[in-house]
C-alpha cells in the first residue's frame, strides 16, 4: 500500500499522464525514499502490463455472414413499378 | 480508413446496402468481438453481443451522427450491451462452474480454447487466463474503462464519449480498476 491516500492518488496521476514536471519531479523523490510508494508503483505497473498483454483475440469464424443471415429482410425494391 | 467509414455508412443510410454494411462488420468487428468478449469473460456471449451490436448498428443507422466517430458511436453500443447483459445474469452464475454436458470443462477452459496466440507471445496460456480472470473480476463499470484503456488502447476523451461518462469519472473508474487489478495481479 501507498504511505498515504494522497501520494495512491499521485501514482494514478502520473499513470495517467497528468503531472507537471514539477509534479513529477517530486514523486520521483518520495519514491526514491518512501518503499511503501515504490512497491505501490510496481505493482500498478506490472498489473497494467499484464492487462496490455492480454493476447488480442478475434472475432470467429464467418462470423460477418453469421451477422448477414440476421438482418431484417430487406424492404423490397420497386424498380419494377418505375 | 475514415474516408472508407464515411462512404460505406452513406451507402448503407441510403439503400441498406448490405455490402457495404458486411465491409463495415469486417473492418470493426475483431475489435468490437474483444470488447464483449474481455467484458462478458466467455466466447459464446461475446458472440452473441458482438452480432448483436452490429445488427443494432445497422438498424439504428439513420441515428449515426456522421459527424462524430463511427467507432465511438459503435463502441458505445457493444458496452451498454454488455452491461446489460451482466446486469440481467443470475447472481451464481460463475466460470467455475462446470458447463452442463462437457464432462468437467470450466467456463474457463472455453476461454483457453478460443485465444490465439502468436507463437512470439511471452505470456504463457495460463497467464492469459489468470489476466482474464482478474478483468472479469472487476465491477462493470471499472471493467468497461480498463478494457478501453488498455486493451483496445483508446484516451481518456475516447473513452468518456463511449461511455458517456465526463472524463474525471472516467478517470475514477480507472484508478479503481487499476487498484483491484493490482491486489489481484501483484503476487505474479
Amino acid at each position: 500500500m501507498a504511505c498515504h491516500k494522497d501520494y495512491e492518488y499521485k501514482l494514478h496521476q502520473y499513470l495517467d499522464g497528468d503531472m507537471t514536471e514539477t509534479e513529477r519531479d517530486e514523486l520521483y523523490q518520495h519514491l526514491d525514499t518512501c518503499e511503501e510508494c515504490a512497491i505501490h508503483y510496481k505493482e500498478l505497473k506490472k498489473s497494467v502490463m499484464f492487462v496490455q498483454s492480454a493476447s488480442h483475440i478475434e472475432a470467429p469464424f464467418e462470423f460477418t455472414e453469421g451477422v448477414l443471415k440476421n438482418l431484417p429482410a430487406k424492404k423490397k425494391t420497386k424498380w419494377w413499378k418505375k | 480508413m475514415d474516408a472508407v467509414v464515411k462512404r460505406l455508412i452513406k451507402e448503407i443510410k441510403k439503400d441498406g446496402d448490405e455490402k457495404a454494411f458486411a465491409e463495415l462488420v469486417d473492418l470493426y468487428k475483431d475489435k468490437v468481438f474483444q470488447i464483449a468478449y474481455r467484458m462478458t469473460g466467455n466466447h459464446y456471449e461475446a458472440q452473441d453481443m458482438a452480432q448483436e451490436s452490429f445488427l443494432r448498428a445497422y438498424a439504428n443507422i439513420d441515428r449515426y451522427d456522421e459527424n462524430r466517430k463511427f467507432s465511438t458511436w459503435l463502441f458505445r453500443i457493444t458496452t451498454n450491451l454488455c452491461i446489460d447483459r451482466l446486469r440481467k445474469r443470475k447472481p451464481d452464475y460463475s466460470l467455475d462452474e462446470e458447463i452442463k454436458g462437457t464432462d468437467g470443462l470450466t467456463g474457463y477452459a472455453q476461454i483457453a480454447a478460443t485465444d490465439q496466440l502468436p507463437e512470439d507471445q511471452v505470456v504463457t496460456l495460463e497467464m492469459q487466463e489468470w489476466v482474464q480472470k482478474a478483468i472479469v473480476s472487476l465491477p462493470p463499470k471499472y471493467r468497461s474503462a480498463i478494457i478501453l484503456r488498455y486493451i483496445e488502447d483508446l484516451n481518456i476523451q475516447q473513452i468518456s464519449n463511449i461511455l458517456d461518462l465526463p472524463e474525471n469519472t472516467v478517470k475514477t473508474h480507472i484508478h479503481r480498476g487499476r487498484e483491484a487489478l493490482r491486489k489481484r495481479l501483484k503476487d505474479a
